[in-house]
């Protein structure tokens, strides 16, 4: 299918009253007064003379970021620019500005579309009533918003057409409710109380649909309605990490059940410093089966308030192979003026990891200061739990970063509303 | 960022079936000798209060 343009807008041109510069009128028959820009007159747009209705002091000059007369489409409808307001605020001694720019179209419908620090909202009236509840909540259309933010708003500068009086210095108390990508907001002056509701947009958006020259300005913070690229993930990260904790589980289980757990040596021996043959003892021939798996090493002492060194070696008899390694046992206990305190424990449990299978033997040589009695224990195949619980540590902490980003991109959203519980003070950008 | 993380926790599945499968261990069973100015001072570190550790294994 060909794509047609939409057809070229009547454009009614005419000099300012105020200084002669050239204005264009492209809503003629619809709006009520057109702003100069160059010289802050406000002429009636309606009269055949276009004289002025007011005017106003341009005390900054300001370049819109869409200029007037573009056109294009948003939300499958086309849309032009004829004229813009920059308005601010001051809170707590800080002026916050932002521009209004109000798009019609051929119907002679209308919208505003918000700019404020690079975060975009394109707004129309209401369809309904919007009620608030309480000082915190509005509804409309069933649909619940977060109150953001109460602000008297001022029209610093005013250029273009508007279908109804529009004067810099216009003021208005503005609150925003927010349920992004939307916010409903309502707009008060002594005569009248409006209420409108706008969905976020991005830069990106805007640009392709106006076709306009180079990027849209980089965004500042979170948008009050910009939606959270971590929400529509949030659930999904909890059944994950429900899935994978569990299967982890699962595979531990699974292994405990079907590994072999097998006793393959048990032996007591004695120990005495000032006796040498009790320094290296050998033990009966054992024999490991199965595929190549862990031997659990365990080691019970009689020690009291003591210490020994075990080096064990364990004696492939098919291969010579041997694997040695070192234990240590010491057990301490008393009371002081803090309590009881102990340190150590008189056993000692390890984990021999991939051991062959084979005819094996295993020499102990132990060492210490006192006499003892000790066992050991082999036991092959044996499932550690210490890998189950990293493994849901590890499955446990890409979420937790997921939700503290989360809880942070809705803590620098809150931070510049009436409600703000955030200490961040970065401005970085989402 | 969830299909990164399905594929993260795939990973981490398949390293503990593997682990649990070989008993393989990244860490060196053995272990050091205490050196003796710690021996000589038992209790200094305070590693627990309250009594022993239960245990549950060989005796």
């Amino acid at each position: 299918m060909a794509l047609t343009p939409p057809p070229a807008p009547i454009v009614a041109t005419l000099a300012c009253e105020g200084c002669g510069a050239p204005l264009q009128l492209r809503a003629p028959g619809r709006s009520v007064v057109i702003a100069c820009g160059a010289c802050g007159a406000v002429l009636d747009a309606q009269s055949a003379d276009h004289r002025v209705v007011a005017r106003y002091e341009a005390k900054r000059t300001v370049t819109p970021r869409i200029p007037l007369g573009s056109r294009g489409t948003l939300k499958g409808e086309p849309w032009e620019v004829i004229g813009y307001l920059f308005r601010n605020t001051k809170v707590s001694g800080i002026t916050y500005s932002w521009f209004e720019y109000l798009l019609h179209d051929s119907t002679g419908g209308v919208r505003w579309l918000v700019e404020y620090g690079g975060h975009w909202t394109l707004t129309k009236a209401t369809a309904a009533v919007a009620s608030t509840r309480g000082e915190r909540e509005a509804e409309y259309l069933g649909e619940r918003y977060r109150h953001f933010q109460t602000a008297t708003a001022e029209v610093a500068h005013v250029v273009g057409e508007f279908p109804w009086q529009v004067r810099a210095g216009d003021k208005a108390v503005v609150e925003d409710y927010v349920n992004p990508p939307l916010v409903l907001s309502r707009e008060r002056t002594k005569d009248e109380s409006t209420w409108s509701i706008g969905e976020y947009l991005d830069g990106d958006t805007i640009w392709k649909a106006f076709g306009l020259p180079g990027a849209p300005p980089e965004r500042t913070g979170v948008g009050a309605a910009q939606p959270s690229p971590y929400r529509p993930h949030s659930w999904t990260m909890v059944r994950l990490l429900a899935a994978f904790v569990g299967l982890a589980l699962l595979v531990h289980l699974s292994f405990l059940g079907l590994s072999q757990q097998g006793l393959v040596l048990e032996a007591d021996w004695r120990y005495h410093p000032k006796a040498p043959a009790t320094s290296s003892v050998e033990s009966a021939p054992f024999t490991l089966t199965g595929r190549t798996s862990n031997v659990m090493v365990e080691i019970s002492t009689t020690l009291v308030q003591s210490w020994a060194y075990f080096t064990l070696t364990l004696v492939n008899e098919d291969t010579g192979a041997v694997r040695t390694f070192g234990r240590e046992v010491q057990y301490y206990f008393g009371r002081d003026g803090d309590g009881s305190w102990t340190e150590g424990a008189p056993w000692d449990r390890a984990w021999l990891p991939s051991v062959p299978a084979g005819r094996y033997v295993l020499v102990v040589e132990p060492e210490g200061p006192g006499p003892m009695t000790y066992r050991v224990r082999l036991t092959r195949d044996v499932p550690r739990p210490l890998w189950l619980w990293l493994a849901v540590g590890l499955l446990t902490l890409p979420p937790l970063v997921f939700w503290w980003r989360q809880w942070r991109f809705e803590q620098r959203r809150w931070q510049d509303s009436d409600h703000s519980r955030s200490v961040f003070t970065s401005d970085d950008d989402e | 960022m969830t299909k990164v993380y399905s594929v993260f926790g795939g990973l981490v599945l398949v390293a503990l079936s593997w682990i649990h499968f070989t008993g393989w261990s990244p860490s060196d069973v053995t272990e050091e000798k205490t050196p003796p100015s710690v021996r000589d001072n038992p209790g200094s570190y305070r590693s627990a209060y309250g009594g022993a550790r239960p245990y549950t294994g060989a005796k």
